[in-house]
């Protein structure tokens, strides 16, 4: 085909114009593609929309993309002009068939930030892009900087508030808090439609860190929501070591949350919201001399009781979570990865723990617990002047939820609160090994084999040779 | 029923010997298609692909091949009036091309074609409070900036204009259970990332703060059966992370840990008979990209047909003798 310059600007400019009215006609667009079309074939626009999808004929692409690449170039040089219109439509183009070009991206936050385009609508751009290029560096890093925005939108609103807040400004607030949930909820689904699409998705994993991290920053409900909605996706990609990084993220983030308790370092957000009265200065445990506890510090061992438990719980699914998948998929690499971070965390919490306990010198009592979880097992955390907290899982005898006896405290000292406990069973680190020796036995697959060496390698030099 | 390995397998009939002449004739016939629908594709990234493609060249004693002044004209007039440097006329700057154009003049011998002390003005306002640093104006943080500010300002011999301290402790921050690094604190370690942050710590003579044992562990577990590496558990061998994994174990001093004929057969496998140049994997298409980190692996491995390179820079270790920077490599 050779069409002359004029040629190419008329067509070239009605397509753009395609691409903008079929947004107008169907602003529900959820996903982008090029047709397969060597040549235009009949005398019609190359841009097609069926239902919610939008396709773009693959003869026009060769046109379309150099000229509206070097339409911007030119402005951007200031040697051409262009309408704010224009450089919102040229932006777009661009941007879908090549969303990595940083320029384009840099234009348009230049349009939003003098209130030409919106933030939703960039978001939404960037949605589709994913939808063809779901790795897209540039594309998230955009998103980044949108969502920033829309942050700095709400705090700025947040902040000038006045002390006596009228009807009106508490309507407001909720309204911007329910924007930011939306926000954050639609930004999941951005990362898990591109998880879906391209496996392992560093760039699409590591977003939805950030977005936690920024958005939902001590928001132990989201944390929670995260990983029981994340359980099945990992059980359905057990190859996606990205998504499982992602769950390891959310175990830490919560057991560093929910240790954050009045009995160890006093979390002041959390202790108002649960202590039974939240005008009374906060007291350690360990502070009372002697004699009966207060209400204020019962409350608080109730609470750090129920933090251990719910770490345990945590960890204690993780790892049966983990098992049953190494079992039923074998030979998956990531799934020893994520045993081996599982581990480590349950590891150095433990650890921790030991530490708070022996420093918590007058604090003795005992906590015991349950969870109403599936496979329910009571729970005995123990910590005294002797020794360490302790913690012993019941009906999972197997399990790695248990602690090294020797950093028990005689059971001969220590109160219980009920009875049928039972004393703490064998120290956890060979219980690993023997997952490991009735994984090899009678295992056929050389691969299988060699990742279940290589964790007990790992644990018997790694591991052991920690503190 | 078996798992399938996540690997490729290796013809007989692959490449099996280094095919010089045709990388070199590849390289210097790929800058001259600039109609091509492909090249604009690229733009965005154009200073990268010129640094990709006159390492190589240097690598393989071909540079003379490549038209100097062209480029050198080309890159000053990438400098903006921030002083940081843009992929291409037009574009906007960053620091991952003003590293490139640094790196590139430097193999020219003529940093003084750029006004370096607005190159460093531009890096030092990009250091946040935290010691990280956004990649340009609009603030993303990634520590691949932080490794392009580094090695930068260690090419300008000019690292005592931000607060080193800082930023050492961001990259520190970043660091993972397993040895490695992310992007960010809390990201998934990454062979690509590891690289940046390895290479960091070496410029800034922080290596004494890296696990090395753990890091080479993990590091080795990327070897494939194929000799191939991957970048992270379960991903598909590739020769540009051979690279990064490689240079990433030299810096820490564990590169006998891999077994290095398999990770040389797999390389040389990837080249293109016909057209030169080298592809990801042994079939695909060739790139600069790829053909530049090809080299600079087998580099590493020790052939001879190659001049040494620099496992941090990426750049011919004569230049860095040159220009006076030996970084730091653990024995």
């Amino acid at each position: 085909m050779a069409e002359s310059e004029e040629e190419v600007d008329v067509l070239v400019q009605r397509v753009v114009k395609d691409i903008t009215n079929a947004f107008k006609r169907n602003p529900n667009i959820d996903e982008i593609g090029v047709i397969p079309c060597p040549e235009a074939r009949y005398n019609r626009s190359p841009i097609v929309l069926l239902e919610n999808k939008l396709g773009v004929e693959s003869w026009c692409v060769k046109f379309l993309l150099p000229y509206v690449h070097n339409k911007l170039l030119l402005y951007r040089q200031r040697k051409h002009w262009l309408e704010r219109e224009a450089l919102a439509d040229i932006t777009c183009t661009l941007l879908l068939l090549n969303p990595d070009f940083t320029t384009a991206w840099n234009v348009r936050k230049e349009l939003l930030q003098c209130g030409v385009l919106n933030p939703e609508k960039d978001l939404y751009l960037g949605q589709l892009a994913l939808t063809k290029f779901p790795k897209s560096p540039e594309t998230w890093i955009h998103r980044r900087w949108v969502l920033q925005q829309i942050l700095r939108q709400s705090s700025v609103a947040g902040r000038s508030k006045k002390p006596q807040q009228s009807e009106a400004d508490a309507e407001r607030s909720q309204q911007l808090s329910e924007h930011l949930a939306r926000t954050l909820h639609q930004e999941m689904k951005v990362c898990s439609d591109a998880a879906c699409r391209y496996p392992s998705n560093y760039n699409a994993w590591s977003h939805r860190i950030w977005v936690l991290q920024h958005m939902a920053h001590g928001n132990v409900k989201v944390f929670h929501d995260e990983l029981s909605s994340m359980r099945l996706w990992v059980s359905m990609h057990v190859s996606d070591h990205s998504g499982f990084h992602y769950r390891q993220f959310l175990l830490k983030e919560l057991i560093t949350e929910v240790s954050q308790t009045p009995a160890s370092t006093s979390s002041p957000q959390q202790r108002c919201s649960t202590a039974p009265s939240s005008s009374s200065p906060p007291h350690h445990s360990h502070s009372q001399a002697n004699g009966e506890l207060s209400e204020a510090e019962a409350a608080a061992e109730e609470e750090w009781q129920l933090s251990v438990n719910t770490v345990l719980q945590l960890l204690h699914q993780e790892m049966e979570l983990c098992s049953d998948l190494i079992q039923s998929f074998p030979g998956h690499e990531t799934l020893w990865s994520h045993r081996r971070h599982v581990f480590y965390l349950w590891h150095h919490w433990r650890r921790d723990q030991q530490q708070l306990c022996s420093t918590n010198q007058e604090s003795s009592s005992p906590v015991l617990g349950s969870n109403g979880g599936p496979g329910p097992h009571t729970l005995n955390a123990q910590s005294s002047a002797g020794g360490g907290g302790s913690v012993n899982g019941q009906g999972c005898a197997a399990e790695a939820m248990e602690v090294d006896r020797a950093s028990l405290p005689d059971p001969r000292d220590s109160k219980r609160l009920k009875t049928g406990v039972l004393l703490p069973s064998p120290p956890a680190l060979p219980s690993e090994p023997s997952f490991v020796s009735g994984v090899l036995d009678g295992c056929c697959n050389p691969e299988q084999r060699r990742f279940a060496l290589a964790y007990k390698k790992w644990l018997d030099t790694v591991i052991s040779q920690q503190p | 029923m078996g798992t399938q390995v996540k690997d490729v397998i290796i013809k007989p009939d692959a490449p099996s010997s280094l095919l010089l002449d045709k990388h070199a004739d590849y390289i210097a016939a790929y800058g001259s298609k600039k109609d091509d629908y492909e090249y604009t594709l690229s733009e965005y990234l154009r200073m990268s692909g010129i640094y990709w493609g006159l390492t190589v060249m240097d690598l393989m004693a071909e540079l003379p091949r490549m038209n100097r002044q062209e480029i050198i004209d080309f890159i000053k007039a990438c400098q903006h009036e921030c002083g940081g440097l843009s992929a291409s006329i037009g574009h906007d700057p960053h620091l991952l091309y003003t590293l490139s154009a640094v790196q590139i003049l430097c193999l020219y011998d003529s940093v003084d074609a750029l006004d370096v002390d607005k190159v460093v003005e531009y890096i030092k306002g990009l250091q946040q409070e935290d010691g990280s640093f956004a990649g340009d104006k609009w603030g993303e943080i990634d520590t691949r900036f932080s490794f392009c500010a580094v090695a930068t300002l260690a090419l300008l011999g000019k690292m005592d204009k931000i607060n080193v301290d800082k930023a050492v402790e961001f990259i520190l921050s970043c660091m993972n259970f397993d040895g490695g690094f992310g992007c960010r604190p809390g990201s998934e370690s990454h062979a690509g990332q590891i690289y940046c942050c390895a290479g960091f710590l070496s410029l800034t003579g922080q290596l004494h703060q890296v696990n090395a044992d753990l890091l080479g562990w993990w590091l080795c577990e990327r070897q494939l059966p194929s000799g191939g590496l991957n970048g992270r558990p379960e991903k598909l061998p590739d020769v540009c992370y051979s690279w990064w994994v490689l240079a990433s174990l030299k810096i820490i001093g564990r590169i006998h840990w891999i077994d290095k004929a398999k990770l040389r057969s797999f390389i040389l496998a990837c080249q293109d008979e016909e057209t030169g140049g080298f592809a990801d994997r042994p079939g695909d298409m060739v790139d600069p990209f790829h053909t530049l980190f090809g080299i600079a692996g087998l580099s590493l491995l020790g052939d001879e047909q190659i001049k040494p390179v620099n496992p941090v820079l990426c750049m011919p270790e004569d230049v860095l003798q040159r220009v006076r920077l030996q970084p730091d490599i653990l024995s």
